[in-house]
């Protein structure tokens, strides 16, 4: 079929122009090309190429500099192109065992981050004293020297008056050079203070896998090894983690596994899999805890693993107990205590009709699974978890690999392979009085009280609750916050229930922001910082695992900073520092003065000599043969810095078996792990467990809390009211939130399975549109209870009846020409936290995304 | 004489679109214009649906339409199987476009690189403009510029003219291989010589079953597809009356 002809006025607009292809021709006769500038645009290249002759002489004259990625938590290690202190390209190490030279679609997009014309290039400040959403700041340039002493002074303020407490700092997107400000700085300053972002990243996944078999982490997945790969709500070929390694092996994983997604949306890895399961959002765990029930009564548990019937006759029949003496477990704990108080009545009759999933499926799935043991993966994503009352469908679904025997074992679920770096001087000689009081106080986020359990690794109190510092901020509970440092953070665009944090951040009368670019964060601020870009401008670490390996890749600087800009992390608190010496405390310098260059024992004099020193500390054991422990070898810190990254000794498989750090050091279905830290919780506050929970809104009582089992899930809003359940995933561009600015996002927007170029769509289903009246194109707005927000509608058919679908990512009003449709103004597109109800799995602490908002559509 | 092609593996292939990027980066492509691209389609009804995908560029047709129909042999075959372009001879009439069945020709409607050529910031003496920024990074038109991609095309394609994939021929000249296929995390992408038979990409074309885009077309194209993007199974059936 010939391509249509296209009418246009092509010729007027080119003999109109300027430049036209005339001059163009005329110009090209001109050899060796050379800059020719049209009249109105600067430096418009019409180099034609180069005469081959010469261009024979003309090799690739660049270099691949070694560092890491950033722009999701697989935290690969990269390599970019550097031609004249300019970046080019991106591509992955090929030193890493972890990712090689893989690298995922949204790496390239960093190019457009580092060179981001909306990257704020000075510190600033703010004019305008009143502050709100629709508040211009009115920033005007200052120097760096007037930024810093700004705020020291703000500090010494609180240090005089006994008030450090009132200080705070907010970590977003870290390395590990994060202690550097996020601990020691605020520890010396002397608040408790410092507040990071894990619990709106995942915490939740964690739960699961440390109360079973003792691990509080993400986990890697041995694929390749693998005959049934089941995974629950994970989209690892768009979102976390360790994107570029699983789309290097995906094709090859799947020639001998059966591949099955669990996700009410059609995702990205569903197309490349053998089944999509569209669960009914919040009842992935009645699916996995049927999964679990057929497993036994078709006796396809792993013996090796878990044990057996002393008399090897399989008991587990529905509806049926089972005497406890008459099974012997072996390296698993509580697995008859689960099967008679939750799993025997858990048919998949029962979890058809919560799932909206059928009965034979689940049972094919169950008895598919069940036989691919133990090379059978139970993958547990953040959407079923990061829930209210998740925590225990982390449990449900990663217990299923306890059942299979995948623990530790080859094509199982695997945590990180250990590393050797070291953490960073310690800080007590530098804690003053005031200090100690001062960190002394309790937390602005409410970890630890009886409704915030918060239990990371079996502490109560454990893990932060990013999300509620805002109530804390608001409530001034347990006192008010007059200095606040974040950095690169945007919690009034990336928490739940943003305009809670519009009024938290409103309140505080002195906020600095460290960032790249001006967003929703920075609007609220009274002083920016700008920051150095991770990927390109900083030196620091992180450790990321895939692929049977652990790789700690180093961030470093290829390139000078594009502007005046120092690292967030090192040179920014060590400035500080010096500010804060010169104004009579001495300590935090005194402390970062310790941090010697393991090479020649220098302590530092300058940023950057500390941010270099200080990695070397970090690191040392990794590059210094003379501490060498294990994994990669190598001669020196140059060679390291060459490399760009260190890998670990291949995965020690079923080492932990019998071994794990669960009370009864056994993998735990009957968790006397989560039992330990809900009593322990429970007599901190001077109650039972069964208040705990009813305080914390789950729904077990008893023996089962201690259980994987089944909550009902919890909703924000009635299916009356509002008829559709809000599903929140992430697109496979997305660099955490801060990739909408990048034209290459917009342009590509429709990577991601029915989604469109230049748009932000909700997608419905037809059934559900056609209801409602609603047509792929039409500007839509969708009401929760607690917020709206604007975009189009797509129509499309991988969305399960009865949910509308929609990625995070977009809705930005600040941060850039891009990513705003009017920069402080309006938005473009819609942001998903602006509907999503601030709730929480307050078992872990972690907020609450997915299954608990329903909302209404309307055109608009 | 060397027949330059592709093959296209679409099982490893996960629709990640890193090629589309990796050669907008490598080629200097101005924001409108892809020379790597994707059709896709999702068919069926909720739940037995699948979404496909086919990853998309010029086909270097042996048959080329677009070589034949052009007036001023801008578009020609190069000897080792290349269709390539050439700028300075272009007087951008489309005709290319009209013949090519496969879309993948652009044109320049408008200078390229608007976005860069902007001259405002957003918060004045705070940020900076696009214009600013490239002169400060020591860019060309973009800040990311690629000069190495100026030995066999123009950096900068100006209004008026098409431009399309030339199997990165500076990148061939130094014996590395076209920035899609190097990219690709995947190892989706297979290039080589089509008239070795050796080669790695006939070694894949004798074993597997291929497809070629538009085939009836009689263009003769040199990018072939192998496997399936959508794997599934279902249980066995007799199905009913």
């Amino acid at each position: 079929m010939k391509k249509q002809v296209i009418e246009t006025d092509l010729d007027s607009n080119v003999h109109d122009s300027a430049f036209t292809r005339r001059t163009f021709l005329k110009l090209a006769g001109m050899a060796g090309g050379g800059m020719i500038a049209a009249s109105n645009s600067p430096k418009l290249n019409a180099l034609d190429f180069i005469d081959s002759s010469i261009a024979d002489q003309l090799k690739p004259s660049g270099q691949w500099l070694p560092t890491t990625c950033q722009g999701c938590t697989s935290w690969c290690s990269k390599q970019i192109y550097v031609i004249d202190g300019r970046a080019i390209k991106v591509r992955g190490n090929p030193n890493s065992k972890v990712n090689g030279s893989a690298s995922c679609v949204r790496a390239h997009l960093g190019l457009q981050q580092v060179y981001d014309p909306d990257r704020v290039k000075t510190p600033m400040k703010r004019t305008n004293p009143k502050k709100g959403k629709g508040e211009d700041p009115q920033f005007v340039p200052i120097s760096w020297d007037e930024a810093l002493d700004t705020i020291a002074d703000k500090i010494m303020e609180l240090r005089d008056n006994n008030e450090t407490h009132k200080y705070m700092l907010m970590r977003g997107r870290y390395s590990y050079m994060r202690d550097i400000i996020y601990d020691r700085m605020t520890k010396i300053i002397g608040s408790p203070n410092n507040i990071s972002h894990s619990s709106i990243c995942a915490e939740a996944e964690k739960f699961g896998p440390y109360y079973t078999e003792g691990e509080w982490t993400y986990r890697q997945y041995d694929i390749l090894n693998a005959n049934y790969i089941l995974m629950w709500g994970a989209d690892p070929l768009s979102a976390n983690r360790q994107i570029s390694y699983y789309t290097s092996v995906w094709g090859e994983s799947i020639e001998t596994a059966t591949a099955v997604v669990v996700d009410p949306r059609y995702s990205a890895t569903a197309a490349k899999s053998n089944l999509w399961l569209p669960v009914k959002p919040g009842e992935d765990s009645a699916l996995a805890l049927a999964i679990a029930h057929t497993i036994l009564t078709e006796g396809l548990w792993y013996k090796p693993f878990v044990g057996d019937f002393i008399d090897g006759e399989n008991r587990f029949v529905a509806g049926k107990s089972v005497t406890h003496t008459s099974f012997k477990e072996i390296h698993t704990h509580g697995l008859v205590k689960w099967w008679n108080l939750e799993l025997k009545d858990k048919t998949p009759e029962w979890a058809a009709e919560k799932s909206g999933i059928a009965a034979d499926k689940i049972r094919e799935v169950a008895i598919g699974y069940g036989k691919a043991a133990p090379h059978a993966i139970s993958w547990v994503g953040g959407g079923p978890v990061m829930q209210p009352r998740g925590g225990y469908t982390s449990m449900a679904c990663h217990a299923l690999n306890g059942l299979v025997g995948a623990v530790d074992n080859v094509g199982g679920t695997l945590k990180a392979n250990k590393e050797y770096t070291q953490s960073f001087p310690g800080y007590d000689d530098f804690l003053d009085d005031i200090a100690t009081e001062g960190k002394g106080h309790s937390k602005i986020d409410h970890r630890g009280r009886l409704e915030f359990p918060a239990l990371n690794s079996g502490k109560s109190g454990g893990g932060v609750v990013t999300n509620n510092a805002a109530e804390g901020i608001l409530n001034e509970d347990p006192n008010e916050i007059k200095v606040a440092i974040g950095y690169m953070n945007n919690f009034n665009f990336s928490a739940p229930q943003t305009e809670r944090w519009h009024r938290a951040l409103a309140k505080i009368p002195f906020l600095v922001h460290i960032t790249t670019n001006a967003s929703e964060f920075s609007w609220f601020a009274d002083i920016i910082l700008p920051s150095t870009h991770h990927m390109f401008e900083k030196y620091g670490y992180v450790k990321s695992h895939g692929n049977g390996y652990r790789h700690v890749t180093l961030l470093l600087p290829v390139i000078e900073p594009v502007w005046d800009l120092y690292t967030d992390e090192t040179e920014i608190p060590w400035k500080l520092a010096e500010k804060l010496a010169e104004r009579g405390f001495d300590n935090l310098l005194r402390h970062y003065q310790s941090y010697l260059d393991p090479e020649t024992g220098k302590s530092p004099t300058t940023a950057q000599e500390f941010a270099l020193y200080a990695l070397k500390h970090a690191t040392q054991k990794l590059w210094d043969p003379a501490v060498y422990e294990g994994g990669d070898k190598f001669s020196g810190w140059d060679e390291f810095v060459a490399t760009g990254v260190w890998n670990s000794d291949p995965y020690p498989y079923r080492k932990r078996w019998g071994n794990m750090k669960t009370v009864s050091g056994m993998f735990e279905f009957y968790s006397e792990t989560l039992k330990k830290a809900l009593e322990s919780h429970a007599e901190k506050h001077e109650t039972d467990v069964d208040n705990v929970l009813e305080t914390c809104g789950y729904q077990a009582r008893g023996e089962i809390a201690f259980l994987p089992h089944y909550e009902e899930p919890k909703v924000w809003g009635t299916k009356t009211e509002y008829p559709l359940l809000f599903v929140d995933y992430k697109s496979r561009l997305n660099r955490e939130g801060r990739s909408a600015n990048t034209t290459w996002y917009q342009e590509l927007r429709d990577l991601d399975p029915g989604c469109e170029a230049y748009g932000d769509v909700a997608q419905l289903n037809p059934i559900d549109a056609k209801k409602f009246g609603i047509k792929s194109g039409d500007k839509i707005k969708l009401i929760s209870q607690v917020g709206e927000l604007i975009c189009h509608a797509k129509l499309w058919e991988g969305v399960r009846p009865g949910t509308i679908a929609k990625a995070y990512g977009q809705g930005h009003w600040a941060y850039g020409r891009v990513a705003a449709d009017e920069f402080g103004k309006t938005p473009r597109g819609g942001n998903n936290n602006d509907i999503i109800p601030a709730d929480y799995d307050r078992l872990s602490g972690a907020s609450a995304f997915y299954a608990h908002t329903r909302v209404k559509v309307v055109k608009v | 004489m060397k027949q330059y092609g592709m093959v296209i593996d679409l099982q490893r292939c996960t629709g990640c679109g890193g090629c589309i990027v990796a050669c907008k980066n490598e080629n200097n492509l101005p924001e409108g214009i892809s020379w790597s691209s994707k059709i896709t389609e999702t068919k069926g009804t909720f739940p037995n649906i699948r979404y496909s995908y086919i990853p998309t560029l010029c086909n270097h047709c042996e048959n080329a339409p677009c070589v034949s129909g052009c007036p001023t042999n801008a578009m020609y075959s190069t000897e080792d199987g290349i269709v390539m372009h050439d700028t300075r001879k272009c007087i951008g009439c489309r005709f290319c476009m009209a013949r090519c069945p496969y879309g993948v020709i652009s044109f320049n409607w408008e200078d390229p690189h608007k976005s860069w050529r902007e001259e405002t910031a957003l918060i004045p003496a705070g940020t900076t403009s696009p214009v600013e920024l490239v002169q400060q990074v020591g860019g060309n038109v973009t800040p990311y510029y690629n000069p190495e991609q100026e030995t066999k095309y123009a950096g900068i394609r100006p209004r008026g003219v098409v431009e399309k994939c030339n199997f990165c021929a500076h990148r061939l000249e130094n014996d590395q291989l076209p920035y899609c296929v190097d990219s690709c995390p995947a190892n989706a992408r297979v290039f080589g010589n089509l008239a070795d038979k050796d080669s790695e990409v006939n070694q894949i074309l004798g074993k597997f079953k291929s497809t070629r885009l538009k085939e009836e077309q009689g263009t003769k194209p040199k990018v072939f597809y192998v496997r399936e993007f959508n794997r599934s199974t279902y249980k066995k059936t007799k199905g009913g009356v």
